[in-house]
């Protein structure tokens, strides 16, 4: 059975990274990479096994490996239907050209293995967490994720961003921000288990069918809490703003896992449940409306920034509440569609930024007053890296969403799903079709036409094949990504039948994004102020800052001065009555047995006394 | 209530023997006169064994706690020179250790003593046994595979162990 | 009681047969060797030890009834049921894994008595796990004492280690001498020795309607077997003993000889006072499991809060044992469990645990015995840069405090998640929330080692620590057991601890 491959597609990677690992002390720079980019390949290769096997068996099936918790009913089984196999190749197609592309960009990094151990760590548990057949190893997965996240974020935990926080810090935020999340999504698991009385999805599933009807408290209780878990993980509001500070690690990793696959998660995690979804209205409009706000607020943010790599943060964050709102909608094919359509262009546009600081770090000979990393520091780059360039303009095209690009179809599919349902929200998304049009067109307008703004961009150069190759495949990928007959694929996993091409549709939407590419010809970013409260999101980040972190830190402060004065002196008096008792026992060799044999007979006499006054008779 | 017979009398001469002996230890400056008192109160629980009906048990007691046990104690006593002499009898936890030991003399005796032995106690009607085991009844139980052949064995590896780690931590510096 | 058969009888004591051939050919050998050969000892005897632990897996060999149509043999003094076996094969395993790691210690290793007062150890951790009778247990906990007083004070040049079995041996004394006389008023009430026999004359009218006698005797063995397993307030003795004893019998003794004691008080209360027990209107397992809990609270309290405060990872660990000491009285307490499975898991998850804490504890001591035997230091601060100096050293103390904090994939996961599942089962949940509560606090200072091995400096990174062939072995088994019983084999071993739990129930009413 072809299915049994399954296994493969988790152990490749997890081989990779045992093998960087055993041999972080031999391996050289470049081996490493080597390594973990076949492993990465392999598992692409057996996944790819997985979507042959299902055309003989379309409903897929589960691979059991072993018993787990079986107090819990729970199993290390994999699930491999169409929706896990598609993330599958997803996270192994685009985590592979990432890879490749990782080889070049962390050539002389002195964590070099490191980096790559965790790069297959991530893989391993991104595969976990969609091909989970169980809540349980979904959390796994899940946790699994959030912690590699963590620990690449803050990969150059030693050195500061450009906005001046340190590396850690932001690894740190990402990390107790997701915890809000994780809280969520482990509350609905214990309450799944309390009232349904399992946690394999299939029971799961079949139990909330049978069992809860459309409306029912708990069926929106566990949607809304599972939509906390994805408020968290999928960087929507109010738990977004991990993710712009994410970008502090190096750009592979915010490629990977901060654009393609990671943040997807919430979305997986919805169309997965959507059964709880379906049975919740409340909780789906919750959804749609955090979606939409999500996409509109982040396209405001993102067109205020300088920072090249934070304008596709906030970027991606407004895509992904794009394809939360579709979730909510019910379109939960459009929501996949525009998630493997939006890893596309969206690894694409990383790299290809990846590749921008690359080349101008080197031309750079001393640290001007602005970063690689900003954009008025940039300009003229398209002579110097054509490759880059075109690669960038095609996924900038494609976010945009032009037409005959792979983002302009999954975007299309959304809007039209929103026009049917709800024009508000139908509004909202086309505003924020305006808006990325706009941003994306003055980014590109900014890195690569006009002059050189420093020395560093005037001396860039081009940046080796190994990371241009995967540039131009990711490009391929989304050139012609609308016509590979996903959006119909996808369409038959839902049993949603695609709807009908909305001609009007389509081409409003095209005009939005060529008047907002027009708009950002008229209005260069180097040119005028910028608006204050854009450049600093809203000020989200200071009001989080002075509504709970401040309180939070106040709270801890007090509670530690408690814990020094308070829990402190008895912990130091309890130790130190150990320590002075050796004291004892040092001066005068009988002085702590004498008292520790008193105390063990105190004891006895006291027990013994409790027992013939309460205990007997 | 207690009847006053030779029986009881015995039995108090030997206890305050074995108690007297006892304080006589603990009480002592002397590291060689708390040693005689020691072998004295061994002496009054050997007297004890004999009114138990346990003769043989109190020929061993004579000759090994008396005879080797005791007359050890003496000659290490008095290698140890420097030891002889102990400057306070009261250490600084006597006042403690007295209270938790009435304490726990009390509770035991208002707890198990009394109502179980004392005189309307549980077992107090109980005859005695009057079977007095022979050496040779001892003997076979030593050595019987349904009796205490595998404690009796038992001990004499633990026997072995305790010579050889005596040995090895009485032994001369190592080279 | 049937006529003796020594053929049918023979079995009970197979393992302890073996350590009896060992210890004389340990003897043996360390006459005729010369000094320089005498670590060969070690291997004889850890292989010797590692076949015993192996004998009882063979298929066919498991226990059976004896003539008399229960698990008893030799008169009584033994009882060999399938978890007694189960213990035997920690108490072995411990036994050959402390012979190896003593191997390269100094001024140990190349003495034939310590292998052999280990080996007599061993026998006496054996025999006290299997034991049924209130002679038999106190014979072989003295064996077990005995030789642990001896071994730790086996340094005699150094005073650390004179003054740590000095102290071990009066503590000891001093709570075998209060057992002793709980077990005379045992035997006394009711003029039987077999913990089996000793139940049914519980429960006869001159003791109808007054439970204190039998508490207090009860409340005076708990004393003995407190002192060995190190729960509070019987634990005075084990950070000073831990710190000062060689450290390849500090793995043993906090190891086997918890693990012998957990096994035979468990069967003590099983036996003595089981759950039908009713001494006027009081049930005398109330009492017990009582102060089990208490017990169980009061140590992982207590030994969590102090080890936060360790600067010694050998006082750490010390702390820690008790505070594992007190994880397992969870499990422990939780024999009051109402239903039959639910006792059985209580005792299965106590099974496990000790099972999985052998050989976690047994590997933290095994890295921390090559790390001080080539720095000479033992202080927590020492570590730091060790994942520089011998990653693979670091690695493996990691999995090892991973598994004692109870972090999966190591073991110690399931062996907590078995414990507060017995607790919780029990109706004990708010004893399972103090436990969890107390995991986290653990959870730190394990974590403190763990940050100070990878992430401090120090100037020594260039100077990895040598780890000889045998050492190598030590560590791979442990680690392999280690992560082996937290993934695929934790649900076997517990369902075998289960079924062994099964055979202590088993035939219980009416055994003689």
């Amino acid at each position: 059975m072809m299915f049994n491959l399954a296994l493969f597609v988790i152990l490749c990677p997890l081989a990779g990274l045992c093998l960087n690992l055993a041999g972080s002390r031999w391996l050289r720079a470049p081996m490493a990479g080597i390594i973990a980019s076949i492993a990465a390949a392999a598992s692409f290769f057996f996944a790819a096994s997985q979507l042959i096997a299902l055309q003989t068996q379309p409903q897929g099936t589960i691979v059991v490996l072993g018993d787990w918790l079986p107090l819990l009913g729970v199993q290390w089984a994999l699930q491999v239907d169409a929706l896990s196999v598609t993330m599958m190749l997803l996270v192994t197609g685009v985590g592979t050209l990432i890879h490749v592309y990782a080889c070049g960009y962390m050539r002389g990094d002195a964590g070099y293995t490191r980096f790559f151990v965790y790069l297959n760590l991530f893989l391993v548990a991104m595969l976990l967490l969609v091909m989970a057949d169980n809540y349980v190893l979904l959390f796994a997965g899940w946790e699994g994720v959030g912690l590699c996240s963590y620990l690449l974020i803050g990969f150059w935990f030693d050195k500061a961003n450009g906005v001046g926080t340190r590396n850690s810090d932001a690894a740190r935020k990402a990390f107790v921000v997701n915890r809000i999340g994780d809280v969520g999504l482990l509350l609905a698991l214990l309450l799944l288990y309390v009232n349904l009385g399992s946690l394999n999805f299939d029971a799961v599933f079949a139990q909330a069918a049978a069992t809860l009807s459309a409306g029912a408290p708990l069926a929106v209780v566990i949607a809304l809490l599972l939509f906390v878990a994805v408020t968290g993980k999928s960087a929507q509001i109010p738990l977004f703003v991990w993710l712009p500070d994410a970008m502090a690690g190096p750009t592979p990793v915010s490629a990977l896992i901060h654009a393609a696959t990671m943040v997807t998660a919430g979305v997986y995690l919805m169309a997965r449940s959507q059964v709880f979804f379906d049975l919740a209205p409340l909780a789906q409009n919750v959804a749609v409306l955090v979606g939409a706000g999500t996409a509109v607020l982040a396209a405001t943010i993102a067109v205020g920034q300088y920072d090249i790599k934070r304008v596709l943060a906030y970027s991606t964050i407004s895509q992904l509440g794009f394809m939360v709102a579709a979730a909510g909608l019910g379109a939960y094919a459009a929501a996949l569609f525009h998630l493997i359509t939006h890893a596309f262009f969206k690894a694409l546009l990383f790299l290809a930024a990846g590749s921008v600081i690359h080349g101008v770090e080197h031309g750079q000979s001393a640290t001007g007053l602005y970063s690689a990393q900003d954009m008025r520091a940039l300009g003229g780059l398209r002579r110097r890296m054509p490759v880059t360039f075109a690669t960038f303009l095609i996924g900038a095209l494609a976010l945009a969403g032009l037409p005959p690009l792979a983002g302009f179809f999954s975007k299309d599919e959304i809007l039209a799903a929103a026009l049917a349902e709800n024009t508000l929200v139908c509004a909202l998304l086309a505003l924020t079709v305006l808006l990325t049009a706009f941003y994306v067109g003055r980014q590109t307008l900014a890195v690569f036409l006009g002059e050189a703004r420093s020395e560093g961009a005037a001396h860039a150069h081009e940046s080796p094949a190994v990371m241009t190759l995967p540039l131009v495949g990711l490009a391929l990928l989304t050139a012609f990504g609308g016509f590979m007959g996903i959006a119909a694929w996808l369409g038959g996993v839902f049993g949603e039948h695609t709807p009908e091409a909305n001609v009007w549709l389509m081409g409003g939407a095209t005009l939005l994004a060529l008047a907002g590419i027009g708009l950002a010809w008229r209005m260069p970013l180097v040119k005028g102020r910028m608006p204050c409260a854009l450049q600093n999101g809203w000020w989200i980040d200071t009001l989080y800052g002075w509504l709970i972190v401040r309180p939070f830190q106040w709270l801890g402060g007090q509670l530690a001065r408690f814990d020094r004065g308070g829990l402190g002196w008895l912990e130091q008096r309890l130790a130190a009555g150990v320590r002075g008792a050796s004291w004892l026992m040092s001066k005068t060799q009988t002085g702590q047995l004498n008292w520790n044999g008193v105390g063990i007979v105190a004891a006895l006499a006291l027990v013994l006394a409790a027992a013939v006054l309460g205990g007997g008779a | 209530m207690v009847e006053l017979n030779a029986h009881t009398v015995v039995f108090a001469i030997f206890s305050i023997i074995t108690l007297g002996g006892a304080v006589g230890v603990v009480w002592n400056r002397n590291l060689v006169s708390s040693s005689y008192w020691l072998i004295f109160s061994l002496f009054g629980v050997a007297g004890l064994f004999v009114l138990l009906s346990a003769p043989f048990l109190a020929a061993v007691q004579v000759l090994v706690y008396i005879g080797a046990v005791g007359i050890l104690i003496t000659f290490s006593v008095m290698l140890t020179r420097g030891m002889t002499q102990i400057k306070d009898v009261f250490n600084r936890q006597s006042a403690a250790s007295g209270v938790v030991a009435v304490l726990l003399f009390v509770v035991l005796l208002v707890g198990v003593v009394l109502p179980v032995w004392g005189p309307s106690g549980a077992l107090s009607s109980a005859p005695a046994s009057d079977v007095v085991a022979t050496t040779a009844e001892l003997g076979v139980a030593l050595v019987d595979g349904s009796q205490y052949v595998l404690p009796f064995e038992l001990v004499s590896l633990l026997l072995t162990a305790a010579l050889l780690g005596a040995i090895v931590i009485a032994r001369d510096q190592d080279k | 009681m049937g006529e003796f058969d020594l053929l049918s009888s023979l079995p009970a004591i197979a393992p302890e047969i073996g350590l009896t051939i060992l210890i004389f050919v340990a003897v043996l050998l360390d006459s005729f060797l010369h000094e320089s050969q005498r670590k060969g000892i070690a291997y004889v005897a850890a292989l010797g030890m590692a076949a015993l632990a192996i004998v009882p897996i063979i298929p066919g060999w498991a226990p059976e009834p004896g003539p008399t149509g229960d698990y008893l043999f030799w008169g009584g003094m033994i009882r060999h049921d399938a978890l007694a076996q189960i213990f035997r094969i920690m108490v072995l395993a411990s036994g050959a894994l402390t012979c190896l790691m003593a191997v390269d210690a100094k001024r140990v290793g190349n003495k034939g008595e310590f292998y052999t007062i280990v080996l007599v150890a061993t026998l006496g951790a054996s025999l006290l796990s299997a034991s049924a009778d209130l002679i038999m247990v106190f014979v072989a906990l003295e064996t077990l004492s005995i030789a642990l007083y001896c071994l730790a004070a086996f340094k005699r040049n150094d005073s650390k280690s004179t003054e740590s079995g000095m102290k071990y041996f009066l503590f000891g004394a001093f709570s075998s001498a209060i057992m002793l006389y709980g077990f005379s008023l045992l035997y006394g009430f009711t003029g039987q020795t077999n913990l089996y026999a000793l139940a049914q004359f519980m429960g006869t009218e001159a003791f109808a309607n007054n439970a204190v006698p039998v508490l207090a005797a009860m409340v005076m063995v708990i004393v003995g077997f407190g002192f060995k397993i190190s729960a509070v307030p019987f634990h005075f003795w084990t950070p000073d003993v831990y710190e000062g004893a060689p450290t390849p019998v500090t793995a043993f003794l906090s190891v086997a000889s918890k693990a012998a004691s957990f096994a035979v008080m468990m069967r003590f209360f099983i036996a003595v006072f089981p759950n039908d027990l009713v001494i006027g209107d009081y049930v005398i397992q109330n009492f017990w499991v009582q102060f089990m809990a208490a017990a169980a609270v009061i140590s992982m309290t207590l030994g969590n809060v102090i080890a936060l405060s360790q600067k010694n990872i050998k006082r750490l660990l010390a702390y820690s044992s008790i505070a594992q000491a007190g994880y397992v009285l969870m499990g422990v307490a939780a024999l009051q469990a109402t239903t039959p499975l639910g006792a059985e898991r209580a005792v299965a998850s106590v099974g496990f645990y000790l099972f999985m804490y052998t050989f976690s504890n047994l590997l933290a001591f095994a890295v921390i015995i090559l790390f001080s035997e080539a720095t000479g230091s033992e202080t927590i601060a020492d570590l730091a840069g060790l994942n520089r100096r011998s990653p693979w050293l670091a690695l493996t103390l990691t999995i090892a405090l991973l598994s004692l904090a109870g972090v999966p994939p190591a073991a110690g996961f399931f062996g907590k998640f078995y414990l507060f599942t017995a607790a919780v089962e029990a109706d004990l949940v708010w004893l399972a929330m103090i436990g969890v509560l107390n995991a986290i606090v653990g959870l730190y200072y394990y974590l403190v080692v763990i940050k100070v091995m990878y992430v401090d400096r120090s100037e020594d990174e260039d100077k990895p620590i040598p780890t000889s062939q045998t050492y190598r072995w030590v560590l791979g088994v442990a680690t392999l057991a280690v992560i082996i019983l937290g993934t695929v084999g934790a649900q076997v071993i517990f369902e075998w601890a289960v079924q062994g739990a099964g055979t202590l129930f088993a035939l219980l009413p009416g055994v003689f």
